[in-house]
């Protein structure tokens, strides 16, 4: 049986001013039903239009160039908008960063969970309004609340909202872009054990996204590491986090303080992420990367598989191939 | 309470601009004219203006809040009665306005903003700047011309629609009745000024509207709430055009000395006698007992409206808190 | 990048002669950003061709403001030699226009200055001073802006009784600051905020010594840019006062020539130039300094830049 989400060769541009930016460049990915997979990468490595793009909410001056999203069975990137708005939180909803922006200010938070349900459902708003408040407790706030506006709930509790919200319409997928990050820590620890109890008692498949990879290590089962719109590394998270194989992986790695191990200052790694107007030759990691070598900026590394399960895009690895027709000679710039 | 104080503040420098400005003090308010000779005691004694400048000012106080205004020179009306009277039409002159006004500004607002740096949006702007330099009392003008009875576009076009250029209603159908026929012939009065006054305040609120409104288009709540399915006209409907309407309530407030400003040289140009006819037909005449009230009158109109302003505000964003 | 400048320049340098530099430095980069902004040119352009209008009238108009001209009666239809027609009393109405051109240039301008040095030195100490000094003023300024403006200038010009060109620029002027009051004072009360002003504090200048150099100097593009807007409006204002026949009697303006052309029923005996050509005049001159000023505006407050 295929997985309930396969994304192929997903790419994806911005027109600007300034040029075509290359937001996203030949993402795969698969997700099962009830399985959890994370992205990770600094920001502007492409996460959040990743996710954007698989519900096809890309501004208007983005678009998906390449590639193919399958989820349950049906093809996305053809399907005509009135489709996909049926698709939209019924089978997969999403979690944005700042839950303070996420909800609509003046409207109570009630309405904001059942409408949805009325859209989708044709449910009348009594109903969904019960739905809602069910739902208000399941993420652990009295249904009390259902009348109050998102500027009486804290930055945590707004999450849970954000949450039930997204839980509405029972979906087979719920993406969580950045579910914790303008949280502070103990509040972060709450929403993702609460997201982990959900996912577990719904048998709901997920996408967690985030720039912090100890974020998703307690959560997910798959990892998939971007950088500058490109697949780095992906793999069973316990693997990739104790035995990473590209340098960009092991950086992000190393640039985690262990609490448990010697405190020392996690080692950052030196540069910036490039400009995706006109990202470096060869592999794009190269010129911040320390095992750097001639080929690495002449000739880009395809995703290839280095074990079962595990692949990984650097030419450290001798099984690693070139993408076919990407080897510039010359850079001339 | 500020509203209090301003309206207060109002009283006090109507109170001063018209008597202690240079030129011939306390006396201005004594008719000079000598076809009004026969008012000169009346008006002394009724405003104490023999007495010392302190009384004056408490006796003035007492008459404006027990609105015995005295009477005007030229039909020895009670001021009061004419200028509540005058209020009335002046009301309705920039209440349908300004509805008129914001629905068509949230539209052409609202269109512009989801086709921005389309043509609609570049021509729509354009036009509004344009419009917003237009001086309101020449637009009336042209207005007038082009809609009243022969008018050079009746010559051309057939069907080209001759509106009512002057008046309330029709000087056929007075006495005032609360009937079909005078109601819709004083809507037939209301369209030309309404739609001049409009077309004047227009550009300021499509403008603000546009830029409003592609503000809150950025938010991430209108992210969340395509997500949820909702089509882009649900989507503006429900989540960006409530979000977007704050500031705009906001402008009108600030606004709407202006839009007085602009009603008064409307009412002028349409003989259309409310606060604004009726200040230049007072200044003609020096008819000060009227002038006087003219001021109080149409400052506290705009501190209610911006009272009344402060409450949609309150009801449209929860955010808002009573201080 | 001037700091730098100063130093090569060298020796020793007054701080007046250093703050000069990269004054002149600023001005000469807003300078170059308006050169570059379409809009900002565009108003330029359409103020230029007037200020010429404006200044050149004696050569351009062939007739004078208020006189009679020989060859044609009154109100005659347009004609070579005579555009627009005559008026009432047989002067030439395009020279009229030309000449109008005078008025309101010279009432918007000065009157704007009026009102912005007023509202700025408001602006200046309610923002700076603060505490009951400011709420005063601020209540003052919420009264000043609930009357209506029209009202207030039509009962203050006829107190006044008799307007002279100076009459008329301090009226409008005096009922026009309360904008710019807010404006300065909202500028000034971030200014406050800012670190340098505290720097200032602390080498132990006088408060008139960092208002006069610190904030008035950060303030003044902005006030500039406002400035501008008030002399649209201020125009805008001579126009309607002219129309009910408040503005200045001695010279001929645009709002007195549609006023004319109104009593005189331009459009129904054939003159629609009469009343249609001075109206488009205003227009476009406002239309002008709204276009300069909404792009100053826009190049000096960064935070109003479109996203």
């Amino acid at each position: 049986m295929a997985a309930l989400l396969e994304v192929r060769d997903l790419t994806i541009e911005f027109t600007t001013k300034a040029g075509i930016v290359h937001a996203v460049e030949g993402a795969s990915f698969d997700v099962e039903r009830g399985e959890a997979l994370g992205l990770a990468g600094e920001s502007g490595c492409g996460k959040t239009t990743t996710a954007l793009a698989l519900m096809r909410l890309l501004p208007y001056n983005g678009r998906i160039v390449r590639g193919s999203i399958s989820f349950a069975g049906r093809s996305l990137v053809p399907l005509e908008e009135a489709s996909m708005r049926a698709i939209r939180w019924k089978e997969m909803s999403i979690v944005f960063q700042g839950a303070m922006n996420s909800l609509n200010p003046v409207q109570r938070v009630g309405r904001q969970i059942a409408e949805p349900i009325i859209l989708h459902e044709d449910a009348d708003s009594d109903v969904a309004l019960k739905r809602a408040g069910d739902l208000l407790e399941l993420v652990g706030i009295s249904r009390n609340r259902l009348n109050d506006y998102p500027h009486e709930f804290s930055g945590g509790m707004r999450q849970r909202v954000m949450i039930a919200m997204a839980l509405a319409c029972d979906p087979k997928l719920v993406i969580a872009d950045e579910p914790v990050t303008a949280l502070d820590v103990m509040i972060q620890a709450q929403i993702l054990d609460l997201l982990e109890r959900l996912r577990r008692e719904l048998d709901l498949a997920m996408i967690l996204i985030s720039h912090d990879l100890s974020v998703l290590a307690d959560t997910c089962e798959q990892v998939t590491i971007m950088y500058a719109g490109k697949t780095m590394e992906s793999g069973k998270t316990m693997d990739l986090f104790t035995d990473p194989k590209h340098p960009y992986t092991q950086g992000l790695v190393g640039a985690f303080p262990d609490i448990r191990g010697p405190r020392n200052m996690p080692e950052a790694i030196p540069g910036d992420v490039p400009s995706l107007i006109s990202p470096p030759s060869g592999c794009v990691f190269h010129p911040r990367c320390k095992f750097a070598f001639d080929r690495c900026s002449n000739a880009e590394p395809e995703l290839s598989e280095l074990a079962p399960g595990r692949r990984a895009a650097c030419f450290l690895y001798p099984e690693v191939t070139e993408v076919p027709g990407r080897s510039m000679p010359i850079a001339t710039r | 309470m500020n509203a209090g104080i301003t309206i207060f503040g109002i009283i006090c420098l109507n109170y001063l601009l018209i008597r202690l400005m240079p030129g011939d003090p306390s006396l201005s308010i004594i008719p000079r004219d000598p076809k009004f000779r026969g008012l000169r005691d009346y008006m002394i004694s009724f405003f104490g203006l023999d007495r010392p400048q302190w009384e004056q000012f408490v006796i003035y106080l007492q008459r404006l809040f027990t609105l015995d205004w005295g009477l005007s020179y030229q039909d020895h009306r009670p001021v009061a009665d004419i200028l509540l009277h005058d209020l009335g039409w002046t009301l309705l002159l920039v209440g349908t306005s300004t509805i008129l006004t914001v629905l068509i500004g949230i539209a052409i607002g609202a269109y512009s903003a989801i086709r921005r740096g389309k043509p609609f949006d570049f021509v729509s702007t354009g036009i509004g700047i344009f419009l917003y330099g237009m001086p309101i009392f020449w637009l009336g003008l042209v207005l007038q011309s082009a809609f009243r009875k022969n008018s050079v576009f009746q010559g051309w076009i057939p069907w080209w629609p001759a509106l009512p250029t002057s008046g309330y209603y029709d000087d056929r159908l007075i006495p005032w009745n609360w009937d079909i026929l005078h109601v819709a012939d004083a809507f037939l009065h209301l369209l030309l000024p309404a739609l001049t006054l409009s077309l004047g305040t227009l550009a300021g609120i499509s403008l603000v509207m546009r830029n409003s409104l592609i503000d809150v288009m950025t938010e991430d709540f209108v992210t969340t709430a395509r997500a949820k399915g909702l089509s882009p006209r649900q989507v503006l409907r429900r989540h960006i055009l409530p979000n977007g309407m704050p500031p705009m309530v906001s402008l009108i407030a600030l606004d709407i000395a202006f839009i007085l400003g602009g009603a008064y040289q409307v009412e002028v140009i349409f003989r259309y006698q409310g606060i604004g006819f009726r200040t230049i037909e007072a200044i003609g005449s020096l008819d000060y007992p009227l002038l006087q009230f003219i001021i109080v009158i149409g400052g506290a109109a705009v501190v209610i409206a911006n009272l009344l302003a402060d409450f949609l505000l309150l009801w449209l964003d929860p955010r808002i808190k009573i201080s | 990048m001037g700091t730098v400048e100063v130093v090569k320049v060298g020796g020793v340098i007054s701080p007046f002669r250093a703050r000069a530099i990269v004054v002149g430095r600023r001005m000469q980069d807003i300078g170059l950003q308006v050169f570059h902004n379409k809009t900002a040119m565009a108003g330029l352009i359409i103020l230029i061709f007037f200020t010429v209008l404006a200044v050149a009238a004696p050569l351009i108009a062939p007739y004078g403001p208020l006189s009679a001209v020989p060859d044609v009666g009154p109100l005659t239809l347009p004609a070579p030699g005579h555009p627009f027609g005559t008026n009432q009393f047989g002067y030439d109405i395009y020279s009229q226009v030309i000449w109008g051109t005078q008025i309101s240039l010279l009432v918007g301008v000065l009157a704007a200055a009026v009102a912005s040095v007023i509202g700025t030195a408001v602006g200046l100490v309610s923002g700076f001073v603060g505490g009951w000094i400011d709420e005063v003023i601020m209540r003052f300024n919420d009264v000043v802006l609930s009357i209506p403006w029209l009202v207030l200038m039509i009962v203050i010009a006829a107190r006044l009784n008799y307007l002279d060109l100076v009459g008329i620029i301090l009226v409008i002027g005096l009922t026009g600051w309360s904008v710019t009051a807010r404006v300065v004072r909202s500028q000034v009360l971030s200014l406050k905020e800012r670190m340098f002003v505290e720097r200032g504090r602390m080498i132990g200048s006088s408060n008139t010594h960092i208002l006069l150099r610190h904030i008035f100097p950060n303030a003044f593009p902005l006030i500039f840019a406002n400035t501008i807007l008030t002399v649209a409006v201020s125009i805008l204002s001579e126009s309607v006062l002219a129309f009910l026949n408040l503005s200045v009697k001695s010279n001929v303006s645009w709002g007195r020539i549609i006023a004319e052309a109104y009593q005189h029923d331009a459009l129904t005996i054939g003159m629609a130039e009469w009343l249609i050509v001075p109206g488009l005049c205003i227009v476009f001159l406002v239309f002008g300094f709204y276009l300069f000023g909404y792009a100053l505006d826009e190049i000096l407050n960064p935070r109003l830049r479109r996203r």
